[in-house]
């Protein structure tokens, strides 16, 4: 993949992350929270951010979302189900949710 | 107590309307709303199309130990304890809306759902009755239910250690025998 091209493909992720995320938390910042798995500040300072400042945000060669999985446990489960798949789902599930939350400097 | 302010009926009246189409029986609605009896039947019928169950709620402590069940509590716990932790979300806003992300996962999941709306707000009143309680397990440290008054130091989940014949219900089995013939024919 090219630099540019590959770039190119950060900002599109990007874009709909953030367009994901400010919508989710605007619909209902609750679940919003748990489903970004972001502190409440977070959700605070997304949903009042204007289209434009989105649009600077997404333009650099960065991506704005984080690899959430930090834990061996986890990955393992969604990646490989050999016994019962949904059951894995379930354990990963609640396992995120007791997961400590990003701080927000 | 009846409620003057037509503002909060409101918001008490759309309460109750999603809490009995998310399956709450008319006992829990009592308990949460101001609304009377009478209008909460009303509401009961408009919405269902039918009259609501009659009798006395489940009220086993001991439903929510058994494997399948708990992993289903452990889950909505899980996800409640969080919305606790993390968002403003209180009361029986945050039971409805743990109740629906766990309904989403089980939707997701392809599951069957264990958990009645009604068995998770019973849940939530053994948690805060000290009753039950969420102990971490000592392999994967997820939190999952447990007796509150239980010794936990060396407790391992029922995911981490499954027992054998898990989930193997008579339900399932007849749900497995069901399908195998359809499966012949396609």
């Amino acid at each position: 993949m090219k630099t540019e091209q590959m770039a190119e493909e950060i900002r599109e992720v990007n874009l709909s992350y953030m367009l994901l995320a400010k919508q989710m938390v605007r619909q209902d910042k609750a679940s919003a929270i748990y489903r970004l798995g972001i502190k409440k500040e977070l959700a605070d300072i997304i949903e009042n951010l204007t289209h434009g400042q989105i649009l600077k945000m997404v333009g650099a060669n960065l991506l704005l979302c984080r690899f959430r999985i930090d834990d061996r446990l986890i990955l393992e489960m969604l990646a490989n189900h050999n016994r019962s798949h949904a059951m894995s789902q379930s354990h990963a599930a609640i396992l995120m949710a007791g997961q400590p939350l990003e701080q927000l400097a | 107590m009846r409620n003057k302010s037509m503002l909060t009926e409101a918001r008490q009246i759309h309460l109750s309307s999603e809490l009995i189409s998310l399956g709450a029986r008319l006992q829990l609605l009592e308990t949460e709303t101001n609304l009377s009896r009478e209008r909460l039947l009303k509401l009961y019928k408009e919405i269902k199309g039918v009259s609501p169950p009659k009798g006395m709620l489940p009220f086993s402590v001991d439903w929510f130990l058994s494997w399948q069940a708990n992993i289903h509590s452990s889950l909505f716990v899980d996800i409640y304890r969080y919305l606790l932790a993390h968002t403003d979300s209180r009361g029986i806003d945050a039971v409805v809306k743990s109740y629906k992300l766990y309904l989403e996962h089980v939707v997701a999941g392809g599951l069957e759902c264990v958990l009645s709306m009604t068995r998770a707000w019973t849940l939530v009143r053994f948690l805060e009755g000290r009753i039950l309680k969420a102990v971490p397990c000592r392999k994967c440290g997820g939190h999952f239910v447990m007796h509150a008054e239980d010794l936990h130091a060396d407790y391992v989940c029922g995911l981490c250690h499954v027992p054998s014949r898990a989930g193997k219900t008579a339900k399932q089995r007849k749900l497995d025998t069901a399908e195998a013939p359809k499966a012949l024919v396609s």
